[in-house]
């Protein structure tokens, strides 16, 4: 999700086209060609100049419902709601790819977290994220809380420093994957303070109560496109 | 003897110079060919070349797709321009050739319109419609189920979500959320 707008002015944008499964889009005003996943014009008049990342979250309804009391959502058009794919992730899964690399610890459909702080690019794979969620890592310097959310589905990145010092935190609550009945719930607790967080990064209780965590840009993707625009990346192993 | 020296000379240069202006109009007409074709070719090219080039599940490597995007960025104007030149010269090559050649020019002319027709379409947007003046509902009004996942972003107060079923299919949206310009992509 970027931002449309290059030096001051508002660019409208549509799509254009195909790069190996990442799409293409052009501005109305310029014409230029611009990169969907990195926000950079590869072509045309204002090539070289990238849309600023706006922080965006990937989550389920109910998750961004309970946060969001006043939010509103994007109507289906009429017209289309035919098109629409409420399955759609297993049946991209299963189309073919154009580019792979072979030699990688992953699989070219692989779904992973991508993040990139300074430059340096990590790839979380979602079955070992989900699985050990929290995850605390450590990129360029910046310490990490990678959380799943209370419904297994939902993802946020933070910065695991409360007051300027890196904290370490623990998922109190069960698991998402337990549906029993008398589920707790869905609590980090941080191992300095002892205080819990909530699923949005802020403090609900104990000494931090009020403090929120600072969060990171962070993509859900796939391997092959991920590994495509960061042949840096790492891959995060536990 | 001068006199009939002369008429003969004359007599004789008479079917000279009419091969010599058949020859010159005959090599006239293949240049015509040629330009005709040359422009034909470009017309279509800027066109094929890259609709050919940026296929979806085709690997695209980064010089074609240059290539491609310069072509494209260029194929309204110089389809006009090359297609009009086509029609011209078509014009003048009409009344010159038989059945089977205005045939090939009729054929062509139809390949060299649909070329410079479909530069100035955005086919992608056939594939998958932009979304005109996006509508929102209040969070309680919406029908998703809870377990459907969406984008969302917040500015200030302003909270929108974008349900992923739905960015898949338009796969660009330009919105404004809390007075910031966004390009919603999927």
């Amino acid at each position: 999700m970027n931002p449309g707008t290059v030096n001051e002015r508002v660019l409208h944008f549509y799509l254009a086209g195909i790069n190996n499964q990442n799409f293409l889009m052009r501005d109305k005003e310029t014409g230029t060609w611009w990169q969907q996943i990195t926000g950079k014009a590869i072509y045309g008049p204002l090539q070289g100049a990238k849309l600023e990342l706006v922080l965006s979250d990937e989550l389920t309804f109910g998750e961004w419902r309970t946060e969001s009391p006043n939010g509103q959502v994007l109507a289906p058009v009429a017209k289309y709601t035919k098109e629409y794919e409420p399955n759609w992730e297993p049946e991209v899964a299963k189309l073919p790819v154009v580019i792979s690399f072979p030699g990688t610890e992953l699989k070219s459909r692989d779904v992973v977290v991508g993040l990139a702080i300074g430059g340096v690019a990590r790839a979380y794979p979602w079955e070992t994220f989900a699985k050990q969620s929290p995850v605390m890592d450590r990129v360029n310097g910046t310490p990490l809380l990678l959380a799943l959310g209370p419904d297994g589905k939902s993802f946020r990145v933070f910065v695991s420093r409360i007051d300027g010092r890196d904290a370490e935190f623990f998922l109190q609550g069960d698991n998402a994957a337990d549906t029993s009945a008398e589920k707790k719930p869905w609590t980090l607790v941080d191992a300095t303070t002892a205080s819990q967080w909530n699923f949005q990064g802020c403090a609900t209780t104990g000494p931090a109560q009020g403090k929120c965590l600072d969060r990171i840009p962070a993509l859900k993707d796939y391997w092959f496109d991920w590994r495509n625009y960061h042949p840096d990346t790492t891959v995060f192993k536990h | 003897m001068n006199t009939s020296s002369l008429s003969q000379h004359e007599f004789r240069g008479q079917p000279d110079r009419s091969t010599h202006d058949r020859s010159t109009h005959r090599r006239t007409s293949r240049w015509i060919w040629i330009l005709f074709f040359l422009c034909a070719l470009a017309t279509i090219g800027l066109f094929f070349i890259p609709a050919l080039i940026i296929r979806p599940f085709r690997y695209q490597a980064p010089r074609a797709l240059f290539v491609a995007m310069a072509l494209r960025q260029r194929a309204p104007l110089g389809t006009l321009i090359a297609g009009v030149a086509c029609f011209v010269l078509a014009f003048a090559l009409w009344r010159t050739v038989g059945l089977w050649r205005r045939a090939l020019l009729v054929l062509t002319l139809l390949l060299v319109t649909l070329s410079a027709v479909m530069a100035r379409q955005n086919y992608f947007e056939w594939m998958f419609h932009p979304i005109a003046g996006p509508q929102f509902l209040a969070q309680s009004e919406s029908k998703l189920d809870p377990k459907e996942m969406i984008l969302a972003v917040r500015f200030a107060s302003d909270a929108r979500a974008y349900p992923i079923s739905q960015m898949a299919y338009h796969h660009v949206l330009n919105d404004i959320v809390g007075g910031v310009p966004i390009a919603v992509t999927y």
